[in-house]
């Protein structure tokens, strides 16, 4: 069956996926605000069709979820989604960045909601798997950002996103993107592409079509995909032993992407090294 | 459509080179390296190391120590494990136990344009300089450019136990003592005449000798020009006579940082300027 599906095209690639020079790829590590900026980008791209849950996938897919003669059907350049850690391959890239310590609390409940794990696993349980890279096929948090900011942050065809300040100034940062894409974009086309990818309109859309996406299809449905939608909730939700966890195994990518360190002793430590060697900056070029 | 049958019969049958799909075990140990790293060889010592009673050569090294992108699915899933896989990917988390072999690029790229002149990639007589930008870009193989290969492995698995850095040129000045750590990382008896038996059947001699005799039997030398040999200086430093300073220099302005760490002295720039930077995005220890 499996064979029979590959002679026809109609296996999903994954990180087989054939790449084409012109091609623009959407990374991050999961639960880091890349259904939304799919959302933001697919309705930059497409005016005269409104994005929905049901349709995102046509426009932007994911190569773990779309067949090779979809994928190969499509109308070029392409911008392709993905969670894949550094593939030498993609030409162009935008990543987005999430602070670790919302990104766990996040993979958490989505993982509750899709019943990889039960209601009675606690955070503190989940945060260990997280910071071991044992909570999905992408590597850890640390390992993904590493792999792709050591190689190709400062290069041309590499831009960087943080989910915080899409959050904080939307337009702004979906014009960085139209600017990226080459895509023309006056601010009326931008702020209707910010409104039809809200966060309310999300919801929305996930009450009605929650069997039409593969990230809600067959998952407990008092649990909702689309949630917060907010930057900093850990400070409520995550244990403060889970923060320092998290700080204490990749503070130096936390604080180089400018998130606030919670703990005094871990800031004191990285200094301390900064003073003997000099700042984290060095390697990657300052954060830009 | 015959086409895509014939490759659907041939999936069924595993005879199809699995690739980045191929099913990986939790004992599974990868030896990875950018390419013309010396990772031939190393699979020379390992094969030899790990399988004393086989006579070691160009032909049986795909089955010994396997590669996902030359093996076929049907031969891997007949293979005994623990298994030892070669590979010359990026970082690759689902990869358990990784030996990764660094060689200081500036070796690393006259070895690759002597190579593809052997593949007919580049004819003879192609500018240096040429292949040093395409090499620089990363556009000589797809495997990423050296830098991007070394940094992705190191800012996320230095310092692990799961993880054993090796230099080329640490081999070639003492392949005893790095082949010891190499059993010891593998769990392999490490007493010394295994191991001098291992170094001894793998020495550039004696390669050059199972090229000539097997160059047709292996994918490694069969489609390439025969008058250029596989096993090539089997030295390190070489980069001082042959490649001119100014393509030096590029490389150590791109690279330096990373070369630095790896312990290469720069003849170009002043190391001083550049020594720390790497180790600032290094895990800080075993996790």
């Amino acid at each position: 069956m499996v064979e029979a599906k590959r002679v026809l095209g109609l296996h999903s690639p994954g990180r087989n996926l054939a790449v084409f020079s012109d091609d623009t790829f959407l990374v991050s590590f999961p639960k880091s605000g890349n259904t939304w900026a799919r959302f933001l980008i697919a309705n930059l791209v497409r005016p005269e069709q409104k994005i929905d849950f049901s349709n995102v996938n046509g426009v932007i897919p994911g190569p773990e979820v779309t067949s090779n003669r979809a994928l190969m059907r499509l109308p070029r350049p392409r911008v392709i989604k993905s969670h894949q850690y550094f593939d030498p391959r993609y030409p162009r890239v935008i990543y987005i960045a999430r602070d670790p310590r919302d990104v766990v609390v996040s993979q958490y409940h989505f993982q509750r909601k899709r019943k990889l794990i039960g209601d009675d696993v606690p955070l503190a349980t989940f945060v260990d798997r997280f910071i071991a890279g044992q909570t999905c096929y992408y590597g850890s948090w640390g390992e993904h950002v590493a792999s792709w900011l050591a190689t190709r942050h400062g290069q041309p065809g590499f831009l960087l996103l943080r989910y915080e300040d899409m959050v904080a100034d939307t337009p702004r940062e979906l014009a960085k993107v139209a600017a990226f894409l080459k895509v023309d974009a006056t601010p009326a086309r931008l702020a209707r592409a910010v409104e039809r990818s809200s966060a309310d309109t999300m919801r929305q859309l996930e009450k009605s079509q929650a069997q039409q996406f593969t990230s809600t299809k067959n998952t407990r449905q008092d649990i909702a995909f689309v949630r917060a939608a907010k930057a900093g909730g850990w400070r409520e939700s995550l244990p403060e032993a889970c923060a320092l966890q998290l700080e204490e195994a990749w503070g130096h990518w936390i604080q180089w992407l400018g998130y606030e360190l919670l703990s005094a002793e871990t800031a004191r430590k990285l200094e301390v090294r900064a003073g003997q060697i000099p700042p984290v900056d060095v390697l990657v070029g300052p954060r830009t | 459509m015959i086409r895509r049958l014939v490759a659907g019969s041939k999936r069924i049958f595993g005879m199809y080179r699995p690739k980045r799909d191929l099913q990986i075990w939790p004992d599974d140990v990868y030896l990875v390296s950018f390419p013309k790293s010396g990772n031939t060889w190393t699979r020379f010592l390992i094969a030899n190391l790990a399988h004393p009673n086989e006579t070691v050569g160009f032909e049986n090294i795909h089955r010994l120590v396997p590669d996902p992108f030359v093996t076929w699915k049907r031969d891997f899933d007949r293979m005994s494990r623990p298994r030892i896989i070669k590979s010359h990917e990026c970082f690759d988390p689902r990869y358990p136990r990784v030996m990764y072999i660094v060689r200081d690029p500036r070796d690393v790229v006259i070895s690759q344009y002597h190579y593809h002149r052997k593949c007919n990639k580049i004819e003879d007589g192609y500018p240096m300089e040429k292949f040093v930008g395409r090499f620089l870009a990363g556009q000589t193989c797809p495997h990423g450019s050296w830098g991007e290969n070394v940094t992705t492995w190191l800012t996320s698995r230095h310092n692990d136990p799961r993880f054993l850095l090796l230099r080329y040129e640490d081999m070639v000045a003492d392949p005893h003592r790095e082949m010891t750590r190499v059993a010891k990382f593998l769990g392999v008896p490490a007493d010394g005449d295994r191991v001098a038996n291992a170094v001894e059947r793998s020495a550039a001699d004696r390669m050059r000798k199972l090229e000539r005799a097997q160059a047709d039997k292996s994918s490694l030398t069969k489609d390439s020009r025969k008058e250029l040999s596989f096993v090539r200086a089997a030295k390190s430093g070489g980069w001082r006579n042959e490649l001119p300073d100014q393509f030096a220099a590029r490389i150590e302005a791109k690279w330096g940082h990373v070369m630095t760490f790896l312990g290469y002295e720069l003849a170009t720039r002043d190391a001083a300027s550049v020594e720390p930077e790497l180790a600032a995005f290094l895990p800080s220890g075993p996790r």
